[in-house]
């Protein structure tokens, strides 16, 4: 026991090293946007004026909007518009093979699959919504703590390559955005995206990909390993398997795709030499232009 | 040892290394690269992709190849090449450098200038003492420390002659019978005195010649024959046929210097001379100064235009003839035979003749002329005419110049005539008194046989005896002249034809004809008929074949004009003698060049010498190079160059492949770029060199057309950006110009181009990207550097986007005009004072045509611009307010381009009510 309680320690501390400089990135990210009205935009429960309309019976007279009658002979009751809150829940690949890039001066995928994450949560938090993790065995939550702690729990490095998507949701009916680069098997993604689906869940699959990844500059006798080293494949010629390759990404992504419109969800591809804002705006855009 | 010619060892022995070449290729070929391990998180879609071949266990043959070269070039480097090694060993004394010096060696001077510092420098590296002559102009040989004879080798220019036996036999007689070695530099021609001037050198030392490759070319002098300019060139040396253009070259109507002419003389195979023949008309053939051969840069390729060339207009005009068939009393039948061979005669009436502005006026017995016609040929005369009257039985009869001296008559005439000699007079026919020096028939020979029998009389007075040019054995003036304003009127005392004298008949009459340069002979004149006369320079040749112009150098007499060798006082050129031109050529008619053979014991060589060269260390460092082009190729080729070290190398190769493919085929890239242009509609921005700003514009437009696309029936190419100095506006409708604060300000190539651009319709869309946001009333860096930028262009009056400007309907109703930001301050062309409202309309009937300009500071570009995913670049304003913004600014957008495309058409509504009013009837 004497050796995995500096271990457990360490791994905290480490943990919570990191843990101020990513939220202070993401809330720098976050900054650049600026939120604006998040009505439901009919009448109901909230603070804002929403209209107008003459007092029926059954109004309670407390709800008369005594300025707006006084310049009439009808009464008038003032109607707010009607607030909600929504959920949205986060699922960020931390598996091993997000823990690469190909050149010093971009970020890892995982780096920027978490900033992008915390900083559509801090966005959601300032709008009143509630932000969870997936697969955190509990339900959504406002407030600052609430991001702290997923800041936390993003910071988890786990071991193996290609994590499987996270399904266990807890609640159904709220929103979801899955963060991978979806290397991994597909029909992992396919059960998760189903099953949730099922449970009335919508969301957004925003594929983070490094440049190498794409253009696959590769040449000569090469042996490529997994980041965990799970998987390795051998090349005399890599130069030779590059069309390939990038026929097999296509497919990959049009699996996704593919996936992504059977279930109602939305997909979209990342690339971490592009600026985070970019993607940050398209996924604010993309979770706004569903919740109306 | 010597190898290869021109190449020899130090060290040969160690070329013996090159054995073991295929040894190396062996044991090479055999060891491939080692294979590298790359981290790849997509490795899981690489899983089962197998190698299609498998060649690359071995090292490329290329690569062997390319290791062979440098251990090749490195044993060959430590073997010590030395390149052209010397074969002249070295010598002690003095040298003499020989220049011929002559114009054949004037175009490729600077390769002897060259060739001399070389040798002195050499000569100066062994301590001899040097000497250097041109033997164009001899002087004695001073040997003197190589130094100071470097610093003069400048001032030596070619000479417009030849050196001949004079000046050989000048120089012979100064030298010395000290002993020195020769370094002759020959121009290639023979000369007179060479074969002497080399023997009497050999008995001082060795003798070695410089002499170009190429034979020197000669123009001789152009002849006119038949309406035909006939050119002759010669070769020194008879070889392959050869075309060659010749120039004529003179002013053009303004006075500058042009090419008139081109012909081509052609030299078949074997023959030393070859010809060509121009047909000019008279008006051009006037003009023509000298004749050349383009590129040969020397005295002799040029040969100067005279009055042999020139055919002089003459106007003859006499009194009406009244008789028929008696030619032999006509009035001018004696001067038209006279000038009829030499010069171009015309007649017909005074006023009509004029306007060609002949070069003489002949009025053959003619007394009176009207006002008009006096005043027209005084003023022609003032412009450098010559008028030449004959006397006869009317101006003897009328009161021409009687009481007062006429305008047009030299001298006061008494009335009446005088006739001596005759039958029904005293005393015998007068003869002619011999011409006076100053008299420019002076240096004629008179005939015995020349009598006159009837003159009419000067009136004597105090201006007669300056005017008087010829006289009689009795002094009475024979011929007088009158100067006025650039011309001159002379009167011939006498008749035209022979009724008066036999003066016509003569020979004579012919010269004097020439020397009042009523005719001009286009047979050269020799050396006697230009006795007693004095010809001053006009221009003069260098040994370039420049034309100079001679300033005040001194007059030369006739005969030596044509006769003297040329020299620094007879410099070939165009001389002048009253109003006669006669050139002198470097080279005359009947000159023959001959080149310079030597004998076979002189070893002769061209003027360009290689110095000895070693070259191990080129080759040791063309073996460095090679290796480490094959470290960078092992590198590639085992795929670690791409992982490693890529950023730095992709910039090198991206240079090296910039210079590779920058040279060639320019044409085709402007052409791909103005079809790219041509075959849609393309958006475009003008790139400011911030490669940020750069980026946005690009990704704004992008957005826009896409809106474009989308929307509307415009389905723009992808954006391009715009390079001031290079690219071609014409081709876009519209241009984004973003404004930052440290723009480099255009050219004014690029400023023309722009303007002629905004006149022809573009439209330029400027953005300051700020808002007209001021900071304490003072305007913001970008928009200052805008009105600098904007300072040369041609811009309309500006106003405030006003509410019924077309662009706010073009295809959106529009009232705002946001980009990132959403300031009304947004400047087009002003509309016209004089628009107005048209009854019942919501707006003027503003001008027609698209505005040149637009300027604002909303930050268009950004509002639109979109990745290449099309997921929009920038946040605008809060929430879907800014989405609201965003979504005008592309209406704007749209609007925009639509307003650049269909023009005002929309202000045509204004017109709308009066249309449907007559379809209602």
């Amino acid at each position: 026991m004497s050796t995995t309680q500096p271990s457990l320690r360490e791994r905290a501390e480490i943990a919570a090293a990191t843990l101020p400089p990513l939220l202070v990135q993401a809330q720098r990210l976050a900054g650049t946007i600026l939120i604006g009205e998040h009505g439901r935009r009919r009448a109901g429960l909230g603070d804002d004026f929403w209209q107008f309309r003459p007092a029926e019976y059954g109004d309670n007279r407390r709800s008369i909007d005594h300025r707006r009658s006084a310049s009439g002979d009808i009464d008038f009751v003032r109607e707010k518009e009607w607030k909600i809150a929504q959920s949205l829940v986060f699922w960020v690949d931390q598996g091993a093979s997000m823990r690469w890039t190909s050149r010093e001066s971009n970020p890892q995928k995982v780096d920027r699959a978490r900033l992008l994450a915390l900083a559509i949560a801090i966005l959601a938090v300032r709008g009143g919504e509630r932000v969870g993790l997936a697969g955190d065995h509990s339900r959504p939550q406002r407030g600052n703590q609430q991001l702290n702690r997923m800041a936390q729990a993003l910071s988890i490095d786990l071991p193996d390559d290609y994590a499987p998507p996270e399904h266990d949701l807890c609640t159904p009916y709220v929103r979801a955005v899955f963060i991978s680069d979806f290397l991994g098997k597909i029909d992992k993604l396919q059960i998760a995206l189903h099953k949730m689906a099922a449970q009335g869940v919508r969301g957004i699959l925003l594929q983070i990909l490094d440049p190498a990844e794409e253009s696959f500059p590769y040449q000569g006798r090469t042996i490529f390993d997994s980041v965990a080293g799970s998987l390795s494949h051998k090349t005399l010629k890599a130069s030779e398997l590059s069309d390939r390759y990038v026929q097999r990404l296509a497919k990959r992504k049009d699996e996704v795709a593919d996936l992504a419109r059977q279930t109602g969800w939305r997909s979209g591809a990342h690339h971490t030499d592009k600026s985070a804002r970019t993607a940050l705006l398209w996924l604010y855009q993309a979770l706004n232009a569903n919740s109306t | 040892m010597t190898w290869l010619g021109g190449i020899s060892f130090s060290a040969p022995w160690l070329l013996l290394g090159l054995l073991t070449l295929p040894l190396l290729w062996l044991i090479l070929r055999a060891v491939p690269p080692a294979p590298v391990r790359q981290i790849f998180p997509a490795v899981s879609l690489l899983i089962g992709l197998s190698d299609q071949e498998s060649t690359s266990d071995r090292t490329p043959w290329w690569l062997l190849l390319l290791r062979m070269l440098a251990i090749a070039a490195l044993i060959v480097g430590f073997a010590g090449p030395i390149l052209n090694p010397s074969n002249e060993p070295g010598r002690d004394g003095p040298v003499l450098i020989l220049i011929d010096g002559s114009w054949a060696g004037a175009p490729n001077w600077a390769n002897q200038i060259d060739l001399a510092t070389n040798k002195i420098s050499a000569a100066g590296d062994d301590g001899r003492p040097v000497a250097v002559v041109q033997l164009s102009q001899p002087e004695k040989p001073v040997f003197m420390a190589a130094a100071d004879w470097r610093r003069r080798l400048a001032g030596l220019q070619p000479d417009p002659w030849l050196p001949n036996r004079t000046r050989v036999d000048q120089f012979i007689g100064q030298l010395s019978d000290a002993r020195f070695d020769t370094i002759w530099i020959s121009d290639g021609l023979n000369h007179s005195g060479r074969e002497q001037l080399l023997a009497e050198l050999e008995t001082r030392g060795r003798v070695v010649v410089h002499q170009s490759a190429h034979s020197p070319l000669g123009l001789l002098p152009a002849q006119y024959d038949d309406g035909l300019i006939l050119l002759t060139a010669q070769r020194s040396e008879a070889k392959g046929s050869l075309s060659l253009d010749v120039v004529a070259k003179g002013p053009d109507p303004a006075g500058i210097q042009r090419n008139l002419a081109v012909g081509t003389i052609k030299f078949e195979a074997g023959e030393i001379e070859g010809w060509a023949t121009l047909n000019l008309p008279s008006e051009l053939r006037q003009r023509i100064t000298h004749f050349e051969i383009p590129g040969q840069r020397s005295s002799g390729a040029v040969t100067l235009a005279d009055d042999g060339l020139r055919r002089r207009e003459v106007v003859l005009i006499s009194a009406r003839q009244d008789r028929e068939g008696l030619e032999l009393l006509s009035a001018v039948h004696y001067l038209e035979n006279a000038l009829s061979p030499t010069t171009e005669i015309t007649s017909g009436s005074l006023m009509d003749v004029l306007p060609s502005n002949p070069d003489v006026i002949v009025l053959a017995d003619i007394a009176t002329l009207a006002t008009a016609e006096t005043e027209a040929v005084g003023d022609w005369i003032k412009g450098g005419g010559l008028l030449l009257r004959f006397a006869g039985p009317r101006l003897a009869a009328s009161d021409v110049g009687r009481q007062k001296e006429d305008p047009l008559i030299p001298v006061r005439l008494r009335s009446g005539g005088r006739t001596v000699g005759g039958a029904m007079s005293w005393g015998e026919p007068k003869t002619l008194a011999p011409f006076q020096e100053n008299s420019p028939f002076s240096g004629l020979r008179i005939p015995d046989d020349v009598t006159v029998t009837t003159q009419i009389m000067a009136h004597p007075d105090t201006t007669l005896t300056e005017r008087v040019i010829a006289t009689l054995s009795d002094g009475t003036p024979l011929v007088t002249r009158k100067r006025l304003g650039n011309g001159q009127i002379v009167l011939f005392h006498i008749a035209a034809n022979a009724e008066w004298s036999t003066l016509p008949l003569s020979g004579l009459f012919v010269e004097m004809l020439e020397r009042l340069a009523v005719s001009s002979s286009t047979k050269r004149p020799v050396a006697a008929d230009l006795e007693g006369t004095t010809w001053n320079p006009i221009y003069v040749l260098d040994g370039y074949g420049n034309l100079l112009d001679a300033g005040n150098r001194p007059g030369i007499a006739g005969p030596s004009l044509l006769t003297d060798p040329l020299n620094l006082d007879l410099l070939p050129g165009l001389y002048q003698s009253e109003n006669r031109y006669l050139a002198r050529n470097t080279l005359a008619a009947d000159d023959l060049l001959s080149p310079a053979n030597w004998p076979a014991h002189i070893p002769v060589s061209g003027f360009f010498v290689e110095r000895e060269l070693p070259i191990a260390a080129l080759l040791i460092a063309l073996a460095s190079v090679l290796f480490l082009v094959d470290v960078l190729a092992t590198l590639a080729l085992s795929g670690r160059l791409a992982a490693n070290i890529r950023p730095q190398t992709s910039s090198i190769v991206a240079v090296f492949l910039v210079l590779a493919a920058h040279s060639p085929a320019p044409a085709d890239e402007h052409e791909d770029f103005a079809v790219m242009a041509t075959s849609n509609v393309v958006l475009a921005y003008i790139r400011t060199g911030d490669s940020i700003v750069d980026r946005v514009s690009q990704a704004g437009l992008r957005g826009l057309s896409r809106t474009l696309q989308s929307r509307t029936s415009v389905e723009p190419h992808p954006p391009v950006g715009i390079d001031l100095e290079q690219d071609e506006l014409a081709f876009f409708p519209i241009l984004l110009w973003p404004i930052t604060a440290d723009q480099a300000q255009p050219s004014e190539a690029a400023y023309s181009r722009l303007n002629s651009y905004l006149r022809t319709g573009g439209l330029i869309m400027f953005d300051t990207r700020d808002a007209n946001t001021k900071v304490r009333g003072i305007t913001s860096p970008n928009e200052q550097r805008l009105s600098q930028l904007a300072e040369p262009l041609d811009m309309p009056p500006l106003e405030i986007l006003p509410e019924d400007h077309v662009l706010s309907r073009a295809f959106y109703l529009l009232q705002d005009f946001p980009g990132r930001h959403n300031s009304r301050a947004v400047w087009v062309e002003a509309a016209p004072d004089n628009a107005e409202r048209a009854q019942g309309m919501p707006f003027r009937n503003l001008n027609d045509g698209v505005t040149p300009v637009i300027i604002g500071g909303n930050d268009w570009a950004s509002a639109w611009a979109i990745d290449e995913e099309g997921r929009a670049m920038f946040p605008i304003g809060r929430g879907s307010a800014g989405q609201r913004q965003r979504e005008l600014s592309y209406r704007f957008g749209v609007n925009l381009v639509m307003h650049v495309l269909t023009g005002n058409y929309k202000s045509d509504q204004v017109h709308v009510p009066a249309l449907l009013d007559r379809l209602g009837q």
